[in-house]
């Protein structure tokens, strides 16, 4: 497999000095004295990639060739950045020389903005897999630690494809302490689940797209013809919608009634609205992002005055076992902690056909 | 010499006679079962192609004992009569005023009480001429006891396994190899319903009920081949009832003449049928009136607690008789929970009728919690318990704990049905942490006012 390695060499140089971010800020950052997160990180996966049956491709200089090279892989330099400091730009052309030579896999070390740009440049086309070296990392395409992503990529054979959120969080709002987080796109992203049967590479992809499908005929054959379905944003979820035969918003939230989407793309005051029209509604939502939150990042159309109507006990969660598996605790945080009090210590979250796990839920 | 007593081992001649047919007992009759092609009521010449004559008389006879084979007999005490524990150190454990008592069927060579069945019905095929049986299995221990049985009587037997359990058990299917088996994955290759499935799903973990469909499939269409089942028909809750009338024998060599709560897991129910159904029988003769019983399965695959008593098939396919049972739907494929012996969507319809006339109570259990009661009681007794019986381990403990809070001393037993010696693996997993905790989602299904089970009319 041609596996494409790209490095940002300032990710999470802006945290260890108080920045809450680096887009923007790397020459701040060395003012105050930061030093570069992402080599040390990068270096720990270099040495641990076994290179059996793998061709690397990699960027120039401080973008992975240095470092490769450094650690013993082989790796072909495909694309070679004009400047010592390096941009957000070089991570995109360097994925797009990945995509030119062939490459079926992206491994990345960064945060949540480079997963934004190689998500931008890739899309759910091929998959990508990053080591955590950022400020922020909200995206559910993070291995925990190089390690594990060198074990991930080691044992690709037995690996489970998952589709992952890439979420696009507002650094300036980060800056002022305010979290904003939207969902930039899902991603597809490779996971050793522990516990699922092992796979090859090549299907995967529809290992996911079966327990998606399983999940979602299961919600259908369970949906009330007096009941409004308001459908959260991700691709379980969408595959709810898709499963009745209509189309629907990835990344946004869309409202079910008698087996007939509704209403598309809905902010909150939609949603306030409707639930003025409809006296029976129920939510169907799937955890979101590397935390796995259910509700609250990156879906703030649930909103607290949204989910007070609603109400914690018409919420039903959903999620695939190669997702949960990623996520053992699932995270709430509605902006209202009375109201996230009222949701139970354990949810169920349907992960098949009338199937269901028991998850323990943080706030 | 101790003062405490630990094990109560009957006499090899105290061996039942004769197996209770607690079909002479029940509050109401039987419903019948429906031939699933004509839907007309099940006849012995329905079964007659796949089970031996007297198995079938067996099944709808209602006398109340019936006499078990001298030769049966005789290899049953390879293991029988099976030691009663007291479980003293589980009682100190818990701080209980409970006593604890055990009957433990991990004695017998494959290691469960499945061979107590295993032996009758290959004896029967052999004295019908059948020179092969075919059969499903979950975890591996009825695929292993009846390869032991047929072996005994110089038959071949086909074990289809349910695929989750064929890979996470390799030394089950070498077992029943040194037994002379043929064991493969289900759903299979080999027959018509396993290519079906296979073609639906090629990576489904497979299910019993997709098993039963197969063996089904393989003894309706080989002359020289009948089918096995077991557990779940009425016939093999009669050849359990040894545990049950051994049980009362030896609490009564404990000096106890009645049982406060009598407890077994369920998946198809004969094991908690072996131990309960002799135990009912002193309830209703008014030896014991007080006597509770308790079904314990996996929140996973919760038949009694959660399912629909209605008429279902006992298969995925369609090809076994309509029983009236609880049940999830023929078409529910259980997650792939360690406890694989209780992946069944249905219930023995004798235990199911108990169940739905209150005689017996039912409870649910999350894989994590049973496995951490599993281990308290290996390290306080010794024995590490297959998952399937730990989940009556798990329930022994919360009616223990129960009489602490209370201070009120009752007398447990339950069926220690099985080691787990095979199924260090499952162990494994829980130490390493994050087993999942399947759960039904009944008040999902509920809510929507559909009855999924989808129950033929």
């Amino acid at each position: 497999m041609k596996i494409g390695c790209v490095i940002n060499p300032v990710a999470g140089m802006g945290g260890a000095v108080g920045l809450k971010g680096t887009d923007g800020q790397v020459a701040e950052a060395v003012r105050r004295g930061a030093v570069p997160v992402a080599p040390g990180r990068a270096a720990r996966l270099f040495s641990l990639l076994r290179p059996e049956g793998h061709t690397f491709l990699t960027a120039g200089g401080s973008m992975g060739a240095d470092l490769a090279s450094a650690a013993g892989l082989t790796a072909e330099t495909v694309y070679v950045p004009k400047a010592a400091e390096t941009t957000a730009e070089d991570t995109r052309r360097a994925c797009l020389a990945f995509l030119d030579r062939g490459a079926e896999l992206i491994l990345f070390c960064g945060g949540d903005g480079t997963a934004r740009d190689i998500y931008a440049v890739v899309g759910d086309g091929v998959p990508i897999l990053g080591v955590p070296s950022g400020v922020k990392m909200y995206s559910g395409v993070f291995a925990a630690t190089p390690e594990a992503a060198a074990e991930c990529v080691n044992r690709l054979d037995e690996a489970v494809m998952t589709d992952a959120e890439v979420m696009d969080i507002d650094e300036g709002a980060y800056r002022e302490n305010r979290l904003a987080v939207s969902l930039a796109g899902i991603a597809r992203t490779p996971a050793l689940t522990g516990h699922l049967p092992a796979s090859k590479w090549a299907t995967d992809a529809r290992h996911e797209a079966r327990a998606q499908l399983d999940i979602a005929r299961f919600i259908v054959d369970i949906m009330r013809e007096d009941t409004l379905y308001l459908i959260g944003a991700g691709s379980t979820t969408a595959a709810v919608i898709a499963a009745l035969g209509e189309g629907g918003t990835l990344l946004g939230i869309d409202a079910v009634y008698d087996s007939e989407v509704v209403a598309r793309d809905l902010g909150e005051k939609e949603i306030l609205r409707l639930l003025d029209e409809y006296p029976r509604v129920q939510a169907v939502v799937s955890p979101i992002g590397a935390q796995g939150f259910v509700l609250g990042r990156g879906t703030q159309q649930f909103s607290p005055a949204v989910i007070e109507r609603i109400g914690p006990d018409a919420f039903i969660v959903i999620a695939t076992e190669a997702k949960l598996s990623r996520t053992p605790t699932l995270y709430l945080d509605t902006g209202d902690p009375a109201l996230n009090r009222q949701f139970p210590d354990f949810i169920q979250v349907v992960c098949g056909y009338a199937m269901a796990r028991r998850m323990p839920l943080s706030r | 010499m101790c003062s405490m007593k630990t094990k109560y081992i009957l006499d090899e001649n105290d061996l039942p006679k004769q197996w209770y047919n607690i079909q002479a007992d029940l509050p109401v009759p039987i419903g019948p079962s429906y031939n699933p092609q004509t839907l007309e009521p099940v006849g012995p010449e329905d079964l007659a192609p796949i089970f031996a004559s007297e198995l079938i008389r067996q099944e709808v006879s209602t006398e109340r004992f019936i006499d078990i084979p001298a030769e049966v007999r005789d290899i049953l005490t390879l293991w029988r009569p099976s030691p009663l524990y007291r479980a003293h150190r589980l009682e100190k454990l818990l701080q209980t005023p409970a006593k604890i008592f055990y009957k433990y069927e991990g004695v017998s060579p494959p290691g469960s009480h499945k061979s107590n069945t295993a032996i009758a019905q290959a004896y029967y095929n052999m004295q019908d001429g059948i020179e092969r049986i075919a059969t499903e299995t979950g975890a591996g221990q009825w695929g292993s006891s009846l390869a032991f049985g047929t072996q005994l009587f110089d038959m071949e037997c086909k074990v289809y396994m349910v695929r989750g359990s064929f890979d996470q058990k390799p030394y089950r299917k070498m077992m029943m190899q040194c037994w002379g088996a043929d064991c493969v994955a289900s759903p299979s290759p080999e027959t018509e319903a396993g290519r079906t499935l296979l073609a639906k799903d090629p990576d489904t973990s497979g299910s019993l009920g997709m098993a039963i469909s197969e063996a089904v499939e393989d003894a309706a269409g080989n002359s020289n081949t009948n089918y096995a089942l077991g557990s779940v028909l009425n016939h093999v809750c009669l050849h359990q009832s040894v545990i049950g009338q051994e049980t009362i024998e030896q609490l009564k060599m404990a000096g106890e003449e009645t049982a406060d709560v009598v407890i077994g897991c369920a998946g198809g129910g004969s094991n908690f049928a072996g131990l309960a159904f002799p135990f009912y029988r002193e309830k209703i003769a008014g030896r014991m009136p007080d006597c509770r019983f308790i079904a314990t399965e996996p929140a996973a695959c919760p038949t009694l607690t959660k399912g629909l008593y209605a008429y279902d098939y006992g298969d995925v396919s369609g090809y076994t008789p309509i029983m009236q049972m609880y049940t999830l739907g023929h078409g529910f494929v259980p997650p792939s929970i360690h406890a694989g012996g209780l992946r069944y969507h249905g219930m023995a319809p004798l235990v199911s009728l108990l169940h739905h006339e209150g005689c017996i109570d039912a409870v649910s259990c999350h894989q994590n919690e049973v496995f951490r009661a599993a281990v308290a009681f290996c390290r306080a007794e010794g024995i590490i318990v297959a998952p399937e019986s730990a989940h009556a381990v798990k329930t022994v403990m919360d009616v223990a704990e129960e009489c602490r809070r209370t201070g009120v001393e009752k007398t447990i037993v339950f069926n220690c049905s099985g080691h787990g010696h095979f199924d260090l693996s499952s162990y494994e997993a829980y130490f390493a942490g994050g087993l999942p905790d399947y759960e039904y989602p009944a008040d999902l299904i509920a809510a929507s006012l559909k009855e999924l089970p989808v129950i033929p009319r």
